[in-house]
């Protein structure tokens, strides 16, 4: 089979689906093969910007302070690359930055609008929401459902972690003993915390439930009443103001039983954020994909891109292959956004470091080839650290529109562009930037995509 | 005599002197047992498992009856925690085979009385339909069986059944110092407690070294200079069972290398390399992790696309035979009583040995005890089963009462034998308990909370060795913290506590994981450090978080 487009997106996670979305909405005609699962629905669904600078004991208190240091500090990290345009004057270079990543985060907002995975936040400033672990992590925007409220602020607020008997993710007591510590230290409410367990049995099971049956369950009507009930007691025991529950209140009708939940039991209620399997990050990739589509892109899900034409310096085709079939995808452009290495886009063995589709060169966190660098050899003793692995810094070497360079500093081709974890230059992991570079850079490789497109035949 | 008095302190908690301090005690000596670390946490955690029938040391065959006899004797007190493997040596050319046949006949002189089969000559075909992934170009392979036993368990139940026989155990408790009379009597021994950070003195006349890679240190801690040949070893860990059957193969430089399915995994291992390393920052090299894939290619092409999780490596304490291959070291073991040539009294310190000779070790050990103690009682210790081994146990039945699966139920039943009813009993009152927590093994949360309670760990690591917490394909990704949780809640530790297990758990597996860095594990460790760093916020989190021996340096 043969199919045409304006774009080809490669990779369908928030990097691709976001780029895809862009392109479609310009008019350009696109399609977008995700092969897999993606980074971005293992996330926890906080939409980070910037947390902090590598191997910096501080957080950032918001993305401002975070984006002007990058300009200066790291000029090559995809946030910094976005300040490169040709009309940007050196001195404007900050501001062509904050700017562009305010523009794609309010970008993000509107279009998650309604959408299963609704977010609130604001450019101007991070928050600190909490982890099932009961830590704390700067981040950006939360999903609505996870939204603390001003938990951490009102003196006179009661928190209350409740767990789900049978459901190990999430232990209430040791999260709430983390928390409590936490804010004693820092002397900072609520100075008041409880935990206390539900007995929830969805689909009758008592033992071995899992995030994904909760949030089915919860999804049925009359499921939240049970929930609600459970909690009331314990509430009313400790007078809770606020109540911290893991990220599983339902795929669809999150928002929903949140509302009904706060109504029933007079607390406000709010998901922590969690590990994978991750219903907010499952519900931020079907949101996005649902964006994607009703905006008219055209997506094949379980399609690999394999193998592709190249003359002279352009992409004509590339290949997808699926099961059961293979396509050939004609197109002017192309939008890289592979991942990492759960996406899959950068891969490793004893000879080095390579990416998976066109075999592009990958750098190492100093931009030297990880064309034969030991996996091993780019990681740190502690693999808990500030300073975090090398190996996450490593990806795809960019030029200002985000397009791949070679060894000689030459752009590999002139129409593919690169966005998301697939891209040197950060290391998520440690700065709290994951979500917020893919969407920056899926927003910009767009761009520059449609620029390109739209130049035609040029050169 | 008073709680700080006692027959005999044995010094280290891995098979040597876990072995020694169960059999002391079932002989009725007050005994102490010292380690500075956890059971098993040393030597011991890092080898094969194989009670091997001495196939190696044919030129030793007094060794060779001896590991026969000793395997015997662990099929009788331990086998629940044993397996049998069959094993082909595959032969690419003749001179494979020809250079020491002489193994044949000395492997089947014992193989009826351990009840396996004599060694055999397998045709290619007949080698290709066992293990299909064998090299086509083998002109033949030679077949036979081991046994296989689990290292940390066996460690775990020889320390139970000396509790049981009124032995005292103290982990985290290390040895710095002897109190010796003008005499040169040993009077007492000084130990630091690492969890309360005291130092503590107890009383006893007898010691027994048995520190394996640290006897020389611990000898020295007396005055006493103890020759010992230290020889580094490491295993590459595949992600399951890659292979029907263990395969042995002559290495690239001529000595044996080995690929064998243990546990849920596989083993390929080992390199010898003499060492002077700090047996606690001790890694596996890269050269080391490629001279094993290299040399078990040649036999099995297709070994590079199985999934490597991680490696291990451990320090042998040879008897101090130099001048020759760590190969042609005898196998077998010494018993140095210091006070023979003029030195210390009281002190009596091993070096050689293998885990399949503990018991053999520890018989000899107490006797020598005994001897000096006046004591005739007679060792018992091959007769008396440890615990878990007195009935077989129908772990069908079992899934189908309890309602677990039946995956999980084996691998409970291959740690504990009769003994994981107990752990099911407490799924009547906590049916949630049935919950598994680690999947890869499979571990439930009724055996973690089992074990807590009746295996005295400190920390997730020594829920690890009892357990096997954490040792699968995702090395503790998705464990640790639920793991760590109900740790947090049956120690009732507080929130720092909770999140430096956390911490000292993924630090241990990252030793492992760390070197062998490729394939399939870059994903992974994508997704852990997504969920600890990204996510969880750990690398930020100011606990107090020890530095470990291998994290020094850059
Ligand atoms: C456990 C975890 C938790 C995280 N939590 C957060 C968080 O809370 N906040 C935050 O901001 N960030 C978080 N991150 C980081 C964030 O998820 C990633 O940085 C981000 O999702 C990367 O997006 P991406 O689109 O570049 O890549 P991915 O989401 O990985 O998408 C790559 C896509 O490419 C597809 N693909 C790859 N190769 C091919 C091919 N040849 N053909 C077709 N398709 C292909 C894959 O199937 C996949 O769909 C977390 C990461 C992890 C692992
Ligand atoms: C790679 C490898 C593979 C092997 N494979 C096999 C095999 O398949 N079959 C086999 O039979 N043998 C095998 N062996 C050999 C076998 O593992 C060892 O000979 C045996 O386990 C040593 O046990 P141990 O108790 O003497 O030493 P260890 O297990 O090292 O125990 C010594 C203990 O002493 C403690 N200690 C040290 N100093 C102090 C102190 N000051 N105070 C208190 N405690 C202290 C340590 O913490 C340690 O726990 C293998 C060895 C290696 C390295």
């Amino acid at each position: 089979m043969i199919l045409e487009s304006d774009l080809l997106v490669i990779g369908g996670g928030l990097a691709g689906l976001v780029a895809g979305t862009i392109a479609t909405e310009s008019g350009a005609s696109t399609i977008l093969l995700r092969k897999g699962q993606s980074a971005t629905a293992f996330s926890s669904g906080a939409i980070d910007i910037i947390g902090y600078l590598p191997d910096a004991a501080e957080s950032i208190s918001d993305p401002l302070e975070g984006l002007t240091a990058i300009a200066g500090l790291y000029p090559l990290h995809p946030y910094g690359v976005v300040g490169y345009g040709d009309d940007v004057a050196p001195e404007e270079v900050v501001d062509a930055i904050i700017g562009r990543v305010r523009d794609t985060v309010v970008w993000l907002k509107n279009h998650l609008q309604g959408t299963i995975a609704s977010v609130m936040g604001d450019f101007n400033t991070n928050i600190y929401p909490i982890t099932i672990l009961g830590t704390t992590k700067p981040t950006c925007l939360v999903q609505e459902t996870m939204n603390p409220g001003d938990v951490n602020k009102h003196e006179e607020s009661v928190l209350l972690f409740a767990g789900i008997t049978g459901y190990p993710d999430f232990n209430p007591s040791a999260a709430a003993k983390t928390y409590l510590e936490d804010r004693m230290a820092l002397g900072q409410p609520p100075h008041k915390i409880g935990h206390c367990m539900t007995q929830l049995m969805p689909f009758r099971k008592c033992f071995n439930i899992s995030s994904i049956e909760i949030a089915r369950h919860l999804d049925h009507a009359g499921s939240i009443e049970t929930l609600a009930k459970q909690l009331e007691p314990h509430v009313k025991q400790i007078g809770a103001t606020h109540v911290a529950i893991p990220p599983v209140l339902g795929f669809r009708h999150a928002l929903k039983n949140k509302r009904e939940l706060e109504k029933s039991i007079g607390a406000e209620v709010f998901e922590l954020l969690g590990f994978p399997p991750s219903i907010p990050g499952l519900r931020l990739q079907r949101a996005l994909e649902e964006v994607y589509t009703k905006a008219g892109g055209k997506m094949l899900v379980g399609h690999e891109a394999t193998s592709y034409t190249k003359t002279g310096q352009k992409i004509k085709t590339v290949v997808a292959r699926s099961p059961r079939r293979e396509i050939s995808i004609d197109t002017k452009a192309v939008v890289l956004a592979t991942g990492k290495y759960i996406g899959g886009g950068i891969a490793g063995d004893e000879k080095g470091l390579r990416e998976t589709v066109f075999d592009i060169m990958t750098v190492t966190a100093d931009y030297h080839s990880a064309k034969d660098i030991l996996p091993s050899k780019a990681t740190n003793r502690l693999e808990i650290s500030p300073m975090g692995q090398q190996l996450q810094w490593c990806g795809l070497s960019i030029d200002p529109q985000f397009r791949p360079i070679r060894e000689d500093g030459l752009e590999w081709a002139d129409n593919v562009f690169a966005a998301g974890a697939v891209l040197a230059g950060y290391n998520y992991s440690v700065e709290k930037s994951g979500l917020g570079v893919a969407l920056t850079s899926g927003y910009s490789a767009a761009k520059s995509a449609i620029k390109c497109i739209k130049g035609g035949g040029e050169n | 005599m008073t709680d700080s008095e006692f027959d005999v302190v044995v010094i280290g908690g891995g098979s040597t002197g876990t072995a020694v301090a169960r059999d002391c005690a079932i002989r009725g000596l007050k005994t102490l047992l010292l380690e500075r670390d956890d059971i098993a946490s040393a030597t011991v955690g890092t080898c094969a498992g194989m009670i091997s029938s001495g196939l190696k040391y044919s030129d030793e065959p007094d060794i060779m009856a001896m590991c026969s006899k000793e395997v015997m004797h662990f099929n009788h007190i331990a086998r629940h925690i044993i397996m049998k493997n069959p094993i082909l040596a595959p032969l690419l050319d003749l001179s494979d085979a020809a250079s020491d046949s002489s193994y044949v006949d000395s492997y089947s002189a014992h193989a009826e009385e351990r009840e396996v089969p004599s060694m055999l000559f397998l045709t290619p075909e007949a080698s290709r339909e066992i293990e299909p992934m064998l090299n086509p170009d083998i002109i033949a392979s030679v077949y036979y069986e081991e046994f296989f036993i689990d290292p940390f368990r066996l460690c775990m139940l020889q320390t139970l059944d000396a509790i049981k026989h009124g032995a005292t155990v103290r982990t985290y408790c290390e040895v710095i110092g002897f109190d010796i009379s003008n005499n040169n009597d040993i009077q007492g021994v000084v130990f630091y407690n690492r969890v309360t950070g005291t130092t503590e003195k107890i009383n006893t006349k007898l010691v027994i070294n048995a520190t394996g890679p640290w006897a020389h240190k611990v000898a020295k801690l007396s005055g006493e200079n103890l020759d010992i040949r230290l020889n580094k070893g490491a295993h590459v860990i595949l992600d399951r069972r890659v292979v029907n059957v263990g395969i042995t193969v002559k290495a690239i430089d001529g000595r044996w290398i080995y690929l064998f399915p243990h546990e849920n995994t596989t083993l390929l291992g080992t390199t010898a390399l003499d060492t002077w390393e700090d047996p606690d920052s001790l890694v596996a090299s890269f050269d080391e992790i490629e001279y094993l894939l290299q040399s078990i290619q040649t036999v099995l092409p297709s070994i590079r696309e199985a999934r490597i999780i991680r490696t291990m490596a451990g320090i042998r304490p040879l008897v101090p035979e130099w001048k020759r291959p760590e190969g042609k070291v005898t196998r077998g073991y010494r018993i140095i009583d210091h006070s023979e040539n003029g030195g210390v009294k009281g002190l009596i310190s091993f070096t050689g040995g293998k885990l399949v000779m503990c018991r053999h070790m520890a018989e000899a050990a107490t006797d020598l005890v005994c001897k000096k103690l006046g004591n005739t009682a007679a060792c018992m210790t091959h007769k008396q089963a440890l615990p878990g081994n007195d009935a077989d146990v129908d772990v069908s039945a079992l899934s189908k009462e309890y309602g677990i699966a039946l995956h999980a139920l084996e691998r409970m039943r291959a740690r504990r034998g009769t003994e994981m009813l107990k752990v099911l009993e407490l799924t009547k009152e906590y049916p949630e308990w049935k919950t598994t927590i680690c999947t890869c093994e499979p571990v439930i949360e009724a055996e973690i909370r089992y074990a807590i309670r009746e295996e005295f760990p400190q920390t997730l690591n020594d829920l690890r060795r009892r357990l096997r917490l954490g040792t699968g394909p995702c090395q503790g990704t998705f464990c640790t913290f639920k793991a760590a949780a109900i740790l947090s809640d049956e120690l009732d530790l507080g929130g720092d506590d909770f999140l430096v297990d956390i911490l000292d758990f993924r630090a241990e597996r990252w030793k492992g994981i760390r070197q062998s860095m490729r394939g399939e594990q870059l994903a992974q460790e994508e997704l852990t450090l997504g969920m600890y760093t990204c996510v969880a916020n750990l690398d930020q989190s100011d606990v107090d978080y020890d530095i470990k021996p291998w994290e020094e340096g850059s």
